[in-house]
């Protein structure tokens, strides 16, 4: 019996990989390191703030909500992450922001990339030019942001999607 | 009995779950395009100038998801507004279905694009220096250049790279003034018992650079002809800091006919003087250098060589109020080598992407 379970286990996950779960935990463990406590919700984004952000940074937001985790270290908060999506040119692209306690950028990577090109906007030295980033960064691709070649429209939903989570973290900190 | 019972509930309940939870993907329509509006002013040696407008391109993308892994995309292009007696083009330049596997791996079957060169792929007007396309993709590598293929692509560690099996050129069509450029068979009916066989490699992890190369072969054939043909290019742009500087350089071996070689390079360097005041727009001065010579070396030799090279000195601003448009303007003069005859250009356009 233990044997079959096992087998079913293994099964079940090689064909259901569970790869955005697990390059979630990956992504919050490579940026806080292993010694934490995880918690995690979804939030629904307030109607008129949710419009606010749009406007101000031109972007729609994938959905109503929004994937929150808290990061604790022996019971005392390290710091957020967002979860979120933006549209390349037709298909997601999953993300995850990591913030620190006062909304400063620490980590971003890219979840999940599914688009035949502008697969390099998942390289680590892309992604770091967005640490020590806030709500008051400019987010501008060819001026703080560097573009890549080929990937254009990725670049600028990323960035533009980074910068509406790291305006939404102030919100979500005030509460 | 119980046991496979048990077995198949946890099984339907945690994909459910997981499926749900995490499943961002809905199938969906998408649709983009890209167009460029032209003024074209020249002067060939002492012949009197000539100015025309041109809507030269017109271009709408369809595209549908089926799945995360299933898509398929395809790109409509109306050339010169207007299509009558071989005048304007109607193109279908890419229709293909594609199946991405992860990063590592894809493939995509169809009409495709080879991965020859920066701007075939990559055409759209934002993305290049001039009103037109640098003479290079026009001579050297003839883009838009597309038709009926399949390609595996992948990326790794930074190293993005592209394997292409592509429909053969026509050899008959070869020519010392424009080298492969009329030899594409644009998808109508090309001879399939041949192929283009070509690699693609590039190196993107550093933040602004796309580095690398590519190396074509094809046993091409016409009604009269056969001639085996390598194409091998290098590619190089950055992108960063305000700074844009672009360099390629590309040759094609002939094996047989009076035509045994076409040689070309140029290189672009803009800078985006609109960072000085710390203006959101960008307007990028930019002068750009060519060396072209379609039949570089010939049968004959000699003089032959030097009838079709000239090089190109580009003056030029881009102006972009947002990403997706660009107002353009550029002046050209051109030397033809064998006489020191000289062209001039005068470039206006406007283009955009969505």
């Amino acid at each position: 019996m233990k044997k079959l379970t096992i087998l079913f286990l293994l099964l079940n996950a090689a064909l259901f990989p569970q790869d955005i779960k697990e390059n979630i935990n990956r992504a919050i463990q490579s940026c806080f390191g292993k010694d934490i406590q995880v918690q995690y919700e979804k939030v629904k984004i307030e109607q008129n703030l949710k419009k606010e952000i749009e406007t101000k940074v031109s972007q729609k937001f994938f959905s109503d909500e929004i994937y929150f985790y808290k990061i604790f270290n022996d019971k005392s908060l390290k710091g957020f992450a967002l979860l979120d999506n933006v549209y390349g040119k037709s298909l997601p692209i999953t993300f995850i922001v990591m913030f620190d306690t006062n909304g400063k950028i620490l980590c971003s990577e890219i979840i999940k990339y599914r688009e035949p090109y502008g697969g390099a906007i998942q390289s680590k030295e892309w992604n770091s030019q967005f640490i020590g980033k806030d709500d008051n960064s400019e987010f501008a691709v060819g001026k703080d942001i560097t573009g890549i070649s080929g990937a254009t429209i990725s670049v600028h939903s990323v960035t533009i999607g980074i910068k509406k989570l790291s305006i939404l973290i102030k919100s979500l900190l005030k509460k | 009995m119980k046991t496979i019972f048990l077995l198949s509930v946890t099984f339907l309940l945690t994909q459910s779950l997981f499926a749900q939870e995490f499943d961002f993907f809905e199938p969906k329509t998408t649709i983009g395009g890209y167009g460029e509006l032209h003024y074209n002013n020249e002067k060939i040696g002492d012949a009197p100038s000539k100015a025309i407008w041109d809507f030269h391109r017109f271009v709408l993308f369809f595209g549908y998801s089926w799945s995360e892994k299933w898509s398929f995309k395809s790109e409509v292009e109306l050339e010169h507004n207007f299509v009558k007696n071989g005048q304007g083009e109607l193109e279908l330049e890419q229709a293909y279905v594609n199946y991405h596997h992860s990063d590592l791996f894809g493939f995509n079957v169809g009409i495709i694009l080879p991965s020859i060169g920066l701007i075939n792929e990559f055409h759209e007007p934002p993305l290049f220096f001039g009103t037109e396309r640098p003479v290079y993709h026009n001579l050297i590598i003839p883009t838009t250049w597309f038709g009926s293929g399949a390609s595996i692509y992948g990326n790794y560690n930074g190293f993005d790279y592209k394997l292409t099996l592509f429909e053969t050129l026509n050899s008959d069509k070869f020519s010392l003034s424009q080298g492969i450029r009329p030899g594409r068979m644009k998808g109508f009916k090309p001879d399939a018992s041949r192929f283009l066989y070509s690699v693609r490699l590039d190196y993107l992890n550093f933040p602004g650079l796309k580095i690398g190369g590519s190396f074509s072969f094809n046993n091409a054939k016409g009604d009269s002809t056969s001639i085996d043909i390598t194409i091998t290019e290098f590619h190089a742009k950055y992108d960063a800091n305000n700074l844009t500087a672009v360099f390629e350089f590309g040759n094609i071996n002939y094996n047989s006919g009076e035509l045994r070689a076409s040689r070309g390079y140029y290189f672009d360097l803009g800078y985006n003087i609109a960072s000085i005041p710390d203006w959101n727009s960008k307007i990028i001065p930019f002068v750009r250098y060519s060396d072209i010579n379609t039949a570089a070396e010939t049968l004959s030799g000699g003089n032959s060589e030097k009838l079709y090279h000239f090089t190109e000195w580009m003056i030029g601003l881009s102006i972009k109020p947002i990403e997706q448009i660009v107002f353009k303007l550029d002046y050209s003069e051109r030397t033809r080598k064998s006489d020191d005859r000289k062209s001039k250009f005068l470039n206006l356009g406007v283009g955009y992407m969505f």
